[in-house]
């Protein structure tokens, strides 16, 4: 029998499914569909160097769905066997993790290179700004999650030689 | 000319059809009711997966740009169908046929969960194909 679904796993399963499932297809619609997602400066046609920016940026950010679906399925997937109390959420959710952070500091190593997050562009650009909260949000959730899912009692005990020791340690000696 | 809305309402009906008797000749799942297959496909192939993804998202770019997204929206919603079929409606059951060697429920049901991806993008794909082809009527 498999372990209850605490609180905090229903929050974390909430948070896989709405945050890594719901979120990242949101952002991508809004993306195809709308300016809401894009920052100021890719607006601007008069600065050429701005003009080389923006080609740029916007070649970068097409790249992005692809690898974003992986994210998108997989933490899906994790939530949904999270609240089935099955063990595979936690391969599941160690991959969306995994991936989450990877674009997450792919996308933080890309602005911090085109000086992006310069407090002057920040305060003035709400695109910029969200996008900066989105990186953050990203690398600090994949941790969470990879923290809380190393140590989830759906991760098998011979997954676990910390646990294993322990348990070999308590047995009473054979004979 | 059909307007690409309806095409992508038509196309995912007939995919949704499809997958329907395919999967009752192969006796993979069975619904509790004999209304339910109806409802997933006007409901949930139809209008959510068609008429929703598919032409909100998939109807005005290119699809080169746009599929990967289709997919994942699609995925997302189908494991989110899958999820509810599962956990709390129970409105169809897996046979004891596997699926691809999959034999577990909840498995089956991510696996096509992550499948429902497929019925956007397909649906594109086909209600531009509709679309693009003129009626009779438009030759006068």
């Amino acid at each position: 029998m498999n372990p209850a679904l605490s609180r905090t796993d229903k929050i974390h399963a909430a948070i896989l499914a709405a945050g890594g499932g719901g979120l990242v297809c949101a952002y991508w619609i809004a993306f195809f569909h709308s300016d809401l997602t894009l920052p100021r400066f890719v607006h601007d046609m008069t600065d050429p160097a701005l003009v080389r920016l923006t080609t740029v940026y916007l070649g970068f950010e097409s790249a992005f769905p692809l690898a974003d679906l992986l994210i998108a399925v997989t933490a899906s997937l994790a939530a949904f066997y999270l609240v089935g109390r099955d063990a595979k959420a936690v391969l599941f959710g160690l991959i969306a993790s995994g991936a989450l952070g990877f674009l997450g500091f792919i996308d933080i190593s890309f602005n911090l290179l085109h000086g992006l997050y310069a407090p002057a562009l920040l305060l003035k650009d709400g695109g910029l700004l969200m996008e900066a909260m989105i990186n953050v949000t990203c690398v600090s959730g994949a941790v969470w999650s990879i923290w809380r899912l190393w140590g989830h009692p759906l991760r098998r005990a011979e997954d676990r030689p910390s646990r294993l020791m322990g348990l070999q340690d308590s047995d009473p000696p054979a004979g | 000319m059909l307007s690409l809305a309806f095409a992508c309402f038509l196309a995912a009906l007939a995919i949704g059809t499809c997958v329907e008797v395919f999967a009752r000749i192969l006796n993979l799942w069975t619904y509790r009711s004999p209304l339910y297959p109806l409802i997933n496909v006007v409901l949930i192939f139809g209008l959510v997966q068609g008429f929703g993804v598919g032409w909100v998202i998939g109807g005005r770019e290119a699809l080169r740009g746009v599929f990967p997204v289709l997919f994942m929206v699609g995925a997302v919603l189908g494991l989110l169908t899958e999820g509810l079929n599962e956990y709390w409606l129970h409105a169809w059951s897996w046979s004891d046929r596997p699926i691809l060697g999959i034999r577990r429920s909840i498995d089956k049901s991510a696996f096509i969960g992550v499948a429902w991806g497929f019925a956007p993008l397909l649906t594109v794909f086909l209600a531009r194909l509709i679309a693009a082809r003129p009626t009779a009527g438009a030759y006068g």
